[in-house]
């Protein structure tokens, strides 16, 4: 029985958050029907969903243009920060586009356009200031593809042409209009929003997207970015949505360093190992800039290395191998590779390390800045693992009084939570959970005695009797958990898609799970999965459709 | 002495007296002189998170006889400028089961209940800053300015169910259209000031705006033909386009009338110390006042539920965590120290209101500075007896100096009254308004 199914009996009466999905396991205990969804998995029609007009988020803006002009200014810096949804900040539903936007969309395209003609990158052909359109109309064409990310009409085409008489009647040469062109296209709502062009746009039933439409989700669930040209031809050419060809792109788009895209936004916010940025730990603990950067850099080469290598993906719980340098390395009391650059070196002879919850990016996040949270970690556990959410505390219960015995371990001082029966319910679960890492300090180094000299304590006893004792038999426990590949998929589906995995997709995700791991469980094998579901291949239109 | 509302080095500078960040270096000079008018009214809210310590906020007598405490002490200067007001409520913000600091976010200048969701069918209301923004900031050059100073971690879910646009933003053009605002000094400097070219000839500018136009008729054709296509879902969000690039066209027509009422002054450098961003955050939304570049603005020191450590006044722990007081007397202190600091703040941008001279008073005298939490006591999560600062003479509507207390009346109808005087005659606001707000004029 799954971890989650004991939160969910144990935690008082307390609904879980409306986020929560149910695990792929019916419950088993009594009093539980059967969950009339778990009937409707055994058809085969599946509700892919819809997925709301895609504005290009920070991340995606950027490598978009980096792709498109070779510009690596990041312009999307300046821009107002993107929010998240469903822990996701390409969520499309909370992208929105704002005056504000629109203006530093606006300045952006001017600027762009400029540096990249002072580069030369529109030098295909000569304007020829006596028959500029020529050539004019094929810059204009290709850059609007490529931008636009699917062929355009002859009708689109003519329309940026046009600039070139709109400067001529302002006593300027073809380059201005040209250059007013470009900057239209990086303004157009084609360039900020992944739009996808329904066939049956008023037709509730399932249908596939087509292929220009999927060449766009691929390229931006793996690369963060636009459709390079290989796969904008493989679209165009109408064969995308063959399996074999799908396959190939994937696992061609995979091997790109692009893929390092999955690393920064979809792991980042995931493992939380972004939050690593804001996190302000107390001096005493001698945290600084460069620490800071070795435990991003180790998080990002090891999942890197499940991105692009043959480890199963539930393998992140107990890797046997990190990345450290000198600093990283002193730090977690591991051997010196003896350098400052970032060193893959093995594991073996300290399993404490191995995997996720050895990571001193997590751990770190997971804490307060002048302690540990055992229930701060217990709830990652719950959350990004399990995808089973405990409810907040109620008002009036807060976090733990500093002005406890400070003497005491941190169990004993957090007995309050099982003592008081409004709170009992929920913390039974998730403070073990976090007893279990207690032997990682606030910036995640290892210790035996707590600061007020305790000795810590890492066993913890799960409801149903189960015990165990530190950071490797509790990830023992997680591992084998059987809601962990189907939460694993939900958090990687909700970022494919740009949009929250609800309950309506509950048997898509069982579905993909079960796929993954026949497969091998690899990580690609997740993504193949994922890029293989209705949920990804196909959409729903609405019933209504607005008058043109 | 005439009354052209522009403002003189001399003024500008004496305005800016010492405090000033941001140095100028070029006269400001009107572009074109325009008909005498009174100053206008400006309004600025400043909003801060997770509550405030009320024991120490509240002063004990009401009327002109109320006295600094320990909170409000920095107020000092400006005492006579500022209304405390005590017993308003905002029961919009109550959550639907958790979610207090979200959804009363989302209700601090809505007075509207947000429907519960992490992220599809957003909904609260329109903010008051943004239906004053659609009356009066037709005047100038930005409708309103939305500062603040955290972006979010960009992790996990913000509160409980609630969608993270509800926790960081407070300024809402509609009930599912959130204003980001500007995190960053230096970008948002750059808005104010930096497309304005001073050195250009009307020719220059005429043909700038007829390119800039050009374009706008470009992309908007652009959308025009794909709302044809889409749902209606996506319609909404094309709908979000065309209000932008709507407010391009009206800046980009402005291109060659008055151009902003002040010359190149220096760029504040970006800075993750929040002291000095937020010293700078505020610099800014004086200086968009003087030069008239707006006359609505919103500024969030932090966001809902904001986790900032305040190290630099001795405090190791979280905002929020010390929010939950669990009536434990180092958390009151902690909170006290973090609540005294913020109303410092708030002190600086009265007194750098206060210091500039306008026709006919100051611009503190012209204006309603706004502060306020989305909560009361963070560890109840109260939506009722908030904290609330009025400052300024709203051009004489309001006659401050005074402590307020009223018997637990909806905060909607103290927005109702702010809108009024601010020249957008309302009556009720919000989702529990019922009627003006009485007394803010002695």
């Amino acid at each position: 029985m799954g971890l989650a199914v004991l939160l969910l009996l144990g935690c008082n009466d307390s609904p879980p958050r409306a986020r929560v999905l149910p695990g792929p396991e019916a419950p088993e205990e009594p009093n539980t029907s059967v969950d009339p969804q778990d009937t409707l998995c055994r058809s085969e029609s599946r509700d892919p969903g819809r997925v709301t007009l895609h504005r290009l988020n920070r991340a995606e803006y950027d490598n978009t243009v980096r792709d498109l002009l070779g510009d690596t200014s990041t312009p999307a810096r300046d821009f107002p920060p993107d929010d998240h949804g469903f822990g996701f900040d390409n969520n499309a539903d909370v992208l929105s586009m704002s005056p504000l936007l629109m203006e530093k969309y606006s300045h952006a395209a001017q600027v762009l356009v400029e540096t990249a003609w002072a580069k030369g990158r529109f030098s295909a052909c000569a304007l020829n200031p006596a028959q500029p359109e020529p050539c004019a109309r094929k810059l204009l064409r290709d850059f609007a593809r490529k931008a636009w990310r699917r062929p355009v009409t002859e009708q689109e085409v003519e329309g940026l042409v046009a600039f070139i008489a709109r400067a001529g009647q302002q006593g300027d040469g073809p380059e201005v209009g040209v250059k007013l062109a470009l900057r239209s296209v990086l303004v157009s709502p084609h360039f900020l929003f992944r739009v996808e062009l329904d066939a049956e746009p008023t037709s509730t039933a399932p249908h596939p997207i087509g292929d220009v439409e999927l060449a766009s989700r691929l390229s931006y669930f793996l690369w963060s970015s636009m459709p390079d040209e290989a796969l904008l031809q493989a679209a165009e050419g109408g064969h995308l949505h063959e399996p074999s060809v799908l396959e190939a792109q994937v696992r061609r788009m995979l091997a790109d360093p692009k893929a390092r895209a999955l690393v920064d936004n979809f792991a980042g916010q995931w493992l939380y190992t972004r939050a690593l940025d804001f996190s302000q730990p107390e001096p005493r603990y001698g945290f600084d800039e460069p620490l800071r950067q070795a435990m991003r850099q180790e998080t990002q080469l090891v999942f890197q290395e499940f991105v692009s290598g043959n480890h199963r993906f539930k393998d992140l719980l107990d890797a046997p191998f990190t990345y450290v340098n000198d600093r990283l390395a002193a730090h977690y009391g591991l051997p010196l590779p003896g350098t400052n650059a970032m060193t893959r070196v093995d594991l073996q002879g300290h399993p404490e390390r191995a995997g996720l919850f050895g990571k001193g990016a997590l751990l770190t996040v997971t804490a307060n800045p002048d302690r540990t949270s055992p229930v701060k970690r217990g709830v990652w556990v719950l959350e990004q693992l399990l995808c089973k959410a405990p409810p907040p505390p109620p008002p009036d219960a807060g976090g733990l009084a500093p002005t406890v015995d400070p003497t005491l371990n941190i169990k004993a001082r957090m007995a309050q939570h099982r003592a008081n029966p409004t709170c009992a319910g929920c913390h039974t679960l998730m403070d073990p959970l976090g007893f279990g890492m207690e032997n990682f300090d606030p910036v995640g180094r290892w210790r035996t005695k707590e600061e007020g000299g305790a000795a810590v304590d890492s066993s913890g006893e799960l409801p149903g009797g189960k015990t165990f004792t530190g950071v490797v038999e509790l990830r023992g426990v997680v591992k084998q958990d059987p809601d962990l590949s189907a939460c694993m998929t939900r958090h990687l589906l909700t970022y494919a898609l740009g949009r929250g995995a609800e309950a309506a997709d509950r048997c898509t995700v069982r579905d993909i799970s079960q796929q993954a791991e026949a497969q091998g469980g690899r990580f690609t094998d997740y993504i193949l999965a994922i890029v293989r579901s209705g949920a990804f291949l196909q959409r729903h239109g609405e019933a209504e459709v607005s008058k043109p | 002495m005439s009354r052209i509302p522009v403002l003189s080095r001399r003024t500008v500078l004496r305005g800016m007296g010492t405090l000033l960040a941001l140095p100028l270096l070029d006269v400001m000079r009107p572009r074109v002189a325009r008909a005498a008018a009174p100053a206008p009214r400006r309004f600025v809210t400043f909003y801060t998170p997770c509550g405030i310590h009320m024991p120490k906020w509240t002063p004990e007598a009401e009327g002109a006889g109320w006295g600094l405490t320990p909170t409000l002490a920095s107020l000092a200067p400006v005492k006579n400028d500022v209304l405390v007001l005590s017993g308003l409520n905002n029961l919009p913000g109550k959550p639907d089961g958790d979610g207090h600091h979200a959804a009363a976010t989302a209700a601090f200048l809505s007075c509207r209940k947000a429907y519960k969701t992490e992220g599809t069918n957003i909904r609260t209301g329109i903010s008051m800053d943004q239906v004053l923004a659609n009356s009066v900031g037709k005047a100038t050059r930005f409708p309103s300015l939305e500062l603040g100073i955290d972006q979010g971690k960009g992790i996990g879910n913000c509160d409980s169910g609630y969608a993270c646009p509800y926790a960081n933003n407070i300024a809402w053009a509609g009930p599912a259209t959130p204003v980001p605002k500007e995190t960053k000094p230096r970008a948002a400097f750059d808005r104010l000031f930096a497309d304005f070219d001073p050195g250009a000839t009307q020719a220059e500018l005429a043909k700038r705006k007829a390119y800039g136009l050009s374009i706008i008729d470009t992309v908007r054709s652009d959308a025009k033909a794909l709302e044809g296509k889409l749902g209606t879902t996506d319609r909404r969000k094309l709908d979000e386009y065309f209000t932008g690039v709507r407010e391009l066209e009206l800046r980009v027509n402005a291109m060659d009338g008055i151009g902003p009422q002040c010359g190149a002054v220096a760029a504040p450098a970006d800075t993750v110390d929040v002291r000095e961003k937020t010293k700078a955050m505020l610099d800014l939304i004086v200086l968009a006042f003087q030069c008239d570049l707006t006359r609505t603005c919103t500024f969030m020191l932090g966001n809902a539920r904001s986790e900032r450590v305040y190290s630099f006044l001795g405090l190791s722990g979280e905002h929020h965590a010390y929010s939950h007081h669990q009536r434990a007397q180092a958390n009151y202190d902690a909170l006290a120290k973090i609540d005294k600091w913020e109303v410092e703040q708030f002190s600086y941008l009265l007194q750098r209101m206060k210091g500039v001279l306008e026709e006919g008073g100051t611009l503190l005298d012209h204006s309603v500075a706004y502060f306020s939490s989305e909560i009361a006591d963070g560890n109840m999560h109260e939506h009722k007896n908030l904290p609330i600062l009025l400052a300024g003479r709203a051009g004489g509507a309001i006659s401050p100096g005074r402590h307020v207390r009223y018997p637990g009346v909806p905060l909607a109808n103290l927005y109702a009254s702010l809108l009024t005087m601010l020249g957008v005659p309302t009556t009720t606001f919000g989702d529990d308004g019922t009627g003006p707000l009485t007394g803010l004029d002695g």
